[in-house]
């Protein structure tokens, strides 16, 4: 018997925002780092000279400056301090955009933050549902050839994020998970365990979108808050303060009414000048959350709101899926943290729903009537981190070794093997 | 490289390389193998509408080895981009190109042959390798000193 | 990152998580694994939130080693836990199921001193080090004091990996120690003994004159007369660092210690930056390989064009036959 399949799984979740790593069997994962490289890119910018001597001693610096590089939150640290070091983020949309970022973002999460022996373990790694097969070859050419992982899974991370209910109720692989992430927004129904390819919706509004526009909303009120820093600002305003609400004229009259209630400060201290600074927080706290619910006040190019995305793929789901759909509906992602985001979300659903019922009743002329519609919003405490812990509970099940694609495989196909990846027993 | 497009003879509508298929020995011309020594050697066989270039690079020793290997497999997981590289290499090479007549046709001659160049690639990689493992004993050692 | 450090990340994290922390109570319970197969177990219950229980498991001895274990723990260990930790932890005896080590940790009973908390808790995160490390550091220590030990000249066998032991012969003035050098996958055994003629080749540079010395060969060197047989093969090679008493002085004795303790691991995660390197530059080169056949092609509008119906193209009839003419 392999001797890598009695230690834990290594899990790894990455996506455009924050990855999250850890162990199977665990429940939280060991560490969740801003998915970003700082490399320092001094050497590469200086042309080729042509004596052989500067060549040799700049292909050195090169090799060197190939180990000098930075992951996560010490990256960001990096590329503020120091002009040497250069931001690239390997996911885009969630899709590998650099490859190169991306094997040294992994390199650095195995031996720098996991400090496991890659040799040891298997490893389950997290693709978005409308990956490309090619972008899963090159990521088991990189996990079999620099890493020798014995065995890989790449699974789904909606079909994760539903696995993720595994312990807080009967395990149900049937239902829509609505992934919020940083770079992308997805609305994936998975029947059984499959996802129903055909169906999956997209929304091009995410959680940096939310940032962006909390932004947005400081700046045009002239919030003092120093250009640089204003981002990431935004960023953590958003973290902190921002929540769903049920009305937005309502909601602007009780800021209104009682200002001292719902405006908060922000302090921060401005990273050229040392000195400190506050500014107020007001109305970006409910909006920054609506444009989900009414992308109109953000975008002028999509306007659909998030409820009605969701009814949309249901609808064109099969049509025996289509209740059992509407029951689990399953939020996943850090930006479905608002609060009361998914009480919001089922009240505009079952309105959507509802209505459809009553105007084909109407239709119908009252003669028969339907059995209601169901729809059930399900929010669990650990939706941050849901792709990652359906990940660590299926790869702590005996089925998940066997599902693997093991080196020897790899070795005998080739690249290939990677395109596909079982459902297993487990899942169900 | 005179290659002109030829139709199958034995199924109508099919137009398939004949260096491939080496079912009629009238369309294809006598192989030529160029050797520098054993261990690096060309072969090439023609036929009237594809050409075929095995080539097997040179390896001194066992680093030599895995890095042509690696390249080489890497070069061929992604051989659809480059649509003249065979995906498996003939029997006895490292490396084999395939190029029809619509090669030919769509791209200038001259400029497919600069295309290959595998024996200098291998020889910075092995310098790479080695400069690395210096950089890292001398990292190590430092921390006694 | 280039050296390995010595504390784990993780239980460092999760040790000022919790001192930050203490009026939360919350319940922990954490297994992981770092490199040769060094297992760790964490916990906090509801009930004592202000101890820390953490388990450690150590990789399997190889045979030749087991003599040199007390009660689970190598030659040393018991005491350099006790040096490193006296007054904040108690050892449990038994350890828990399944480890070689428990020890509780009362996180109230830390000094207020910031830096000094902070330097204890870095210690701790270190327990593989002062735990595995012990009876190497016995050794050393034992060279730069310059006191004569009893087990001069003989070889000894310390737990380098799991199920694989590094040498020691120990003399009056120096220190040989040998590791027997195996890597799984046949790319990283090329590779790795490559680095480690590297190893060999610094040495010698003017600016590492007073490293330790270093020697690699491919058979067992002499100094291995008389270990067992399965510890004399290694696919890599056998690596041979010989240690000086200016190597193990004052502070530098616990780096000295952590690198030899720590040397497969070090070369083999090498190896592997060096494989992911090798695909960064072949990536560049497909790159400009595309480029060259790019440049090839008569024109850029016409290669868009094939690009998108080349197969459309072989199937086309007049084509073929204009080409013929």
């Amino acid at each position: 018997m392999d001797p890598a399949t009695s230690r834990p799984a290594v899990v790894i979740d990455n996506g455009t925002g924050y990855t999250k790593m850890g162990f199977a069997g665990n429940v939280e994962p060991c560490f969740i780092v801003p998915t970003v490289v700082a490399v320092n890119e001094s050497f590469l910018n200086q042309s080729r000279s042509s004596s052989k001597a500067n060549w040799l001693a700049q292909h050195s610096a090169g090799v060197m400056a190939d180990l000098d590089f930075f992951i996560g939150d010490e990256a960001l640290a990096r590329s503020r301090s120091s002009s040497t070091y250069n931001l690239s983020y390997p996911i885009r949309h969630g899709q590998v955009d650099n490859w190169d970022a991306m094997e040294r973002f992994w390199q650095q999460c195995i031996f720098n933050y996991l400090r496991c022996d890659p040799e040891d373990h298997y490893f389950l790694l997290t693709e978005s549902p409308l990956t490309a097969p090619e972008s899963r070859e090159y990521t088991g050419e990189i996990m079999f050839e620099t890493f020798n992982v014995p065995g890989l899974y790449i699974a789904v991370n909606s079909v994760l994020a539903l696995a993720a209910g595994y312990t807080t109720s009967k395990c149900e692989m049937t239902g829509v998970v609505v992934d919020v992430g940083d770079g992308a927004t997805h609305v994936v129904p998975v029947a059984d365990g499959y996802v129903i390819g055909s169906s999956i919706k997209s929304v091009p509004i995410a959680g940096k979108d939310v940032t962006l526009f909390v932004q947005q909303l400081m700046r045009e009120r002239g919030e003092n808050v120093p250009p640089e820093d204003s981002f990431e600002v935004a960023r953590k305003v958003k973290e902190t303060y921002c929540y769903t609400c049920s009305d937005i004229v309502k909601e602007y009259n009780k800021h209104d009414k009682e200002p001292s209630k719902y405006i908060k400060q922000w302090r921060g201290i401005k990273p050229k000048t040392g000195a400190p600074y506050s500014c107020d927080i007001g109305y970006e706290r409910f909006l920054g959350p609506e444009v989900f619910f009414n992308p109109e006040i953000y975008s002028t190019e999509f306007t659909t709101p998030l409820p009605a995305v969701i009814d949309k793929c249901i609808q064109s789901a099969p049509i025996d899926t289509r209740r059992a759909l509407y029951k689990n509906i399953v939020l996943s992602g850090g930006s479905t943290m608002f609060k009361d985001f998914h009480r919001r979300l089922q009240r505009d659903l079952k309105k959507i729903v509802d209505a459809r019922v009553v105007a084909s009743e109407a239709r119908l002329g009252g003669e028969i009537k339907s059995q209601p519609v169901e729809v059930n919003v399900v929010s669990h405490p650990i939706q941050r981190f849901a792709v990652w812990f359906g990940g660590s509970v299926l790869a702590s099940t005996p089925e998940f070794f066997a599902a693997c694609h093991t080196k020897a495989e790899y070795e005998e196909y080739g690249a290939s093997i990677c395109r596909t990846n079982p459902v297993f027993k487990g899942m169900y | 490289m005179c290659l002109q497009n030829f139709p199958c003879q034995e199924v109508e509508r099919h137009n398939k390389p004949e260096v491939e298929l080496k079912t009629s020995p009238e369309l294809l011309l006598n192989p030529v193998l160029i050797c520098r020594n054993e261990a690096e050697k060309c072969l090439i066989e023609t036929s009237i509408n594809s050409l075929r270039i095995s080539l097997k690079v040179k390896q001194s020793d066992e680093l030599e080895n895995i890095l042509t290997k690696k390249f080489l497999r890497f070069l061929s997981m992604r051989a659809e981009a480059f649509q003249v590289l065979r995906r498996k290499p003939v029997q006895g090479y490292d490396i084999s190109f395939l190029i029809t007549n619509y090669h030919c046709e769509e791209m200038q001659k001259h400029k497919l042959i600069d295309f290959i160049d595998i024996d200098k690639e291998i020889s910075e990689l092995k310098m790479s390798v080695n400069t690395r493992g210096r950089l890292v004993a001398t990292e190590f050692l430092k921390q006694f000193i | 990152m280039i050296l390995l450090q010595s504390h784990s990340r993780f239980l460092l994290q999760t040790l000022l998580n919790r001192l930050h922390n203490l009026d939360k109570t919350i319940e922990l319970d954490y297994h992981w694994v770092e490199f040769d197969d060094v297992r760790y177990h964490i916990q906090v219950s509801m009930k004592n939130p202000h101890h820390v229980l953490l388990s450690v498991s150590l990789p399997t001895p190889p045979p030749e080693t087991v003599s040199a274990f007390y009660g689970g723990l190598p030659f040393g260990a018991l005491e350099a836990i006790k040096i490193a930790y006296s007054g904040i932890v108690q050892i449990l005896d038994p350890p828990r199921d399944g480890f070689n080590l428990t020890l509780r940790l009362n996180l109230s009973k830390l000094p207020p001193d910031e830096e000094y908390r902070h330097a204890i808790l870095v210690k701790i995160a270190s327990v593989r080090e002062v735990v595995l490390g012990a009876p190497l550091r016995v050794i050393l220590k034992g060279l730069g004091s310059r006191t004569a030990a009893s087990n001069l000249d003989r070889l000894v066998a310390l737990v380098h990996r799991p199920k694989e032991s590094l040498f020691l012969i120990p003399q009056a003035e120096k220190v040989t120690v040998v590791f027997p050098m195996r890597f799984k996958d046949s790319i990283d055994i090329v590779l790795a003994t490559s680095f480690l003629q590297e190893f060999v080749e610094a040495r010698r540079t003017a600016g590492l004159s007073n490293a330790p010395l270093c020697l690699w060969s491919p058979t067992p060197p002499l100094e291995l007369k008389g270990a067992p047989a399965e510890a004399l093969s290694a696919n890599a090679g056998f690596v041979t660092i010989v240690i000086f008493p200016r190597h193990v002085e004052g502070k530098k004795l616990d780096r000295t210690v952590w690198s030899l303790s720590t040397f497969h691991a070090y070369v083999s995660y090498h190896v592997k930056c060096s494989e992911g390197f090798m695909h960064t530059r072949m990536r560049r080169r497909v790159e400009s390989l595309i480029q060259a056949l790019d440049r090839a092609k008569p024109d850029s509008e016409n290669s868009k064009k094939t690009g998108h119906n080349a197969s459309f193209k072989r199937l086309s009839l007049k084509e073929g036959r204009t080409s013929r003419k």
